[in-house]
């Protein structure tokens, strides 16, 4: 009787063994959709049959095994961080191309232009009260370019700073969430897929944050390392992170913004650890491409740069001309101000004399020789002479490099977004593909993938090839 | 006024427009196959490209055959295209990147590690299975 217990036992199991695959296929179907879900299979293992007890005969017990591929999620969460970046500068570097517009219509060249317009109108009738209020309201419009520039420059740079804030927010949260399926991992004794997929979704929102490894531990929890480097969770603790002002990224460069630095929360500096994700993005907009423009911890700025040059450019042909025909000379006075004391603010206080008045403009050339209208002339051959004053320059040149180099970074943003897109996409799929299959298969896959992939690639460079020299064929 | 080679250019190869766009009508193929990774769809991918490259040569034999000369259409039509290449190259040297990290991954896992370190080579041997 004893034996036919234990069959009757074994077959008891054996069917609730079934009950519980069929649970895990239903429960499969039933998440398909869901973002994150990795399919489970049930596994039936047979069991020792017991000779003296006759237990477990044949019987087979239910295990279930995430299919879950750790490289493709890898990489799946890396293509993520990437794409993050790059979209991340897309969206931050489009307003920038707002102020630097290489269109004539734009503020900065426009009102360029109409300035050295003026300087040549005025240089044809020196002492024509038209002309020299002309070459008044034409610096004032510059000035106010400038100024504008920089107003709408800081506000960019507050609402990046602003977006960096609530980024490392945003990674704090997500740190938090791990933790907390940390927590309820360390309490469940079997794999739960609920809780994986909810994990696996919050990995994936922390990757187009920032640049993450994960490493798997003992009972399903994981460790998540920032930067490969700084631990932002482990097991059930979390290590927030900050971001703060570096204040003396400015020291002997007065009126510049601090970069921003990362720490963590041992209040280590770990910026130089971020590298991709939406955070990397920021950083490289707030501490590289920003003060390079206006200023920021060690920099002057480009556009301080070039108001500064035209200003002390036009002020010292006026001082050293001379607003008289004959002897004694009186020297001009200066047309433009701004605050030199603060090198990195200059573009915002760039401003016209409050007391200059139009006679006060020195059109001559004391000389010798005297030319009347040699210091008229010398300001309106100003921007195209060589070599030009900024920096080997002319004023338009310096500005439409500026401008360029904003586009450049722009356009790299748009085509590396959109090429992002498509990797994660590839990722993706790929990861959906070899869940569950072998390594062999995943490998051949994979390489035939690559070997693809490298034949398609070569015709790209000869179609790119093709298309420059089919440019230079048409003559603009 | 046209002389009888140039009419006899067009007569043979067609509008440059036309070539230009047929290029982009691939080009677009192109990144809609991308998107489902797999060696068939890069294969095809890389006819098309071919297609592409054949057109494009299209293109400069009319532009030789009618002499260079301004033209907004066609110079705005190439650097569209070119901007889509852009977009692609950076595509496959992330795909190639990553490919290759995944198969260092699968490589190291399936053989382990080279006395250097490195994965060790993916040996394919062929399997016989016996049956009876």
């Amino acid at each position: 009787m004893g034996n036919l217990f234990a069959v009757l036992s074994s077959a008891g199991q054996s069917i609730q063994a079934f009950e519980q695959a069929i649970d895990v296929t239903q429960n499969n179907v039933t998440n398909a959709n869901s973002p994150g879900y990795a399919e489970q299979v049930p596994q039936l293992i047979s069991q020792d049959y017991d000779s003296i007890t006759g237990a477990q005969s044949g019987g087979v017990e239910e295990v279930t095994k995430d299919t879950r591929n750790a490289y493709a999620d890898t990489a799946v969460q890396q293509q993520l961080s990437l794409q993050g970046m790059y979209q991340q500068l897309q969206t931050t570097l489009t307003p920038l191309e707002t102020v630097f517009d290489v269109s004539s219509n734009s503020p900065i060249p426009s009102a360029l232009n109409q300035l050295f317009q003026s300087f040549s109108e005025w240089s044809t009738q020196p002492s024509s009260t038209s002309y020299q209020a002309a070459v008044i309201d034409a610096a004032q419009q510059t000035a106010s370019a400038f100024q504008q520039a920089a107003v709408q420059l800081g506000q960019i740079q507050t609402s990046v700073n602003n977006n960096i804030q609530s980024t490392v927010t945003q990674i704090n949260q997500d740190a938090a969430a791990i933790q907390s399926y940390n927590v309820a991992m360390s309490q469940n004794s079997q794999p739960n897929a609920g809780l994986s997929a909810q994990l696996e979704n919050t990995l994936e929102n922390l990757s187009s944050l920032a640049n993450i490894q994960v490493l798997q531990g003992n009972g399903g929890m994981v460790t998540v390392m920032l930067g490969g480097q700084t631990d932002l969770v482990e097991g059930t603790q979390v290590n927030a992170i900050q971001a703060v002002n570096n204040i003396a990224s400015t020291n002997g460069n007065p009126g510049a913004a601090p970069t921003i630095g990362i720490e963590d929360s041992n209040g280590n500096d770990i910026t130089s650890q971020i590298t991709t994700g939406g955070l990397a993005g920021l950083l490289s907009v707030s501490n590289t491409l920003l003060p390079s423009l206006i200023g920021g911890g060690q920099q002057v700025g480009g556009l301080n740069t070039l108001a500064q040059s035209l200003a002390d450019s036009v002020n010292a042909v006026l001082e050293q001309g001379s607003t008289t025909d004959t002897p004694p000379y009186q020297a001009g006075s200066a047309l433009f101000t701004y605050n030199a004391s603060t090198p990195a603010g200059i573009a915002g206080t760039l401003a016209v004399s409050s007391t200059i008045t139009g006679s006060q403009l020195a059109a001559a050339d004391a000389g010798p020789p005297f030319v009347a209208n040699g210091a008229a002339l010398t300001l309106a051959g100003l921007d195209s002479s060589t070599p030009g004053p900024v920096e080997g320059q002319g004023f338009t040149q310096y500005f439409a490099s500026l401008t360029s180099s904003v586009g450049n970074a722009v356009n790299n943003a748009n085509t590396q977004a959109t090429a992002q897109s498509q990797l994660v996409a590839q990722a993706q799929s790929l990861q959906q593909q070899v869940s569950g299959v072998s390594l062999d298969e995943e490998a051949i896959r994979l390489v035939q993938l690559q070997t693809s992939y490298q034949a398609a690639s070569k015709v790209v460079t000869v179609v790119d090839d093709t298309l420059q020299s089919l440019l230079a064929m048409i003559p603009t | 006024m046209e002389n009888a080679s140039q009419r006899d250019g067009a007569r043979e190869y067609g509008d440059a427009g036309q070539y230009l766009q047929a290029a982009r009508v691939n080009m677009r193929q192109v990144k809609r196959m991308l998107s489902q990774p797999s060696a068939e769809t890069a294969d095809e991918s890389a006819a098309l490209l071919r297609d592409i490259e054949v057109q494009l040569g299209c293109v400069a034999a009319i532009l030789r055959q009618n002499g260079s000369k301004p033209d907004a259409g066609i110079r705005s039509g190439i650097e569209e295209l070119q901007s889509e290449v852009a977009v692609l190259a950076a595509f496959f040297a992330g795909a190639d990147q990553m490919l290759c990290g995944w198969l260092d991954t699968v490589r190291a896992r399936r053989g382990g590690y080279t006395e250097r370190g490195q994965a060790a080579p993916l040996t394919l041997v062929r399997k016989l299975s016996v049956e009876g």
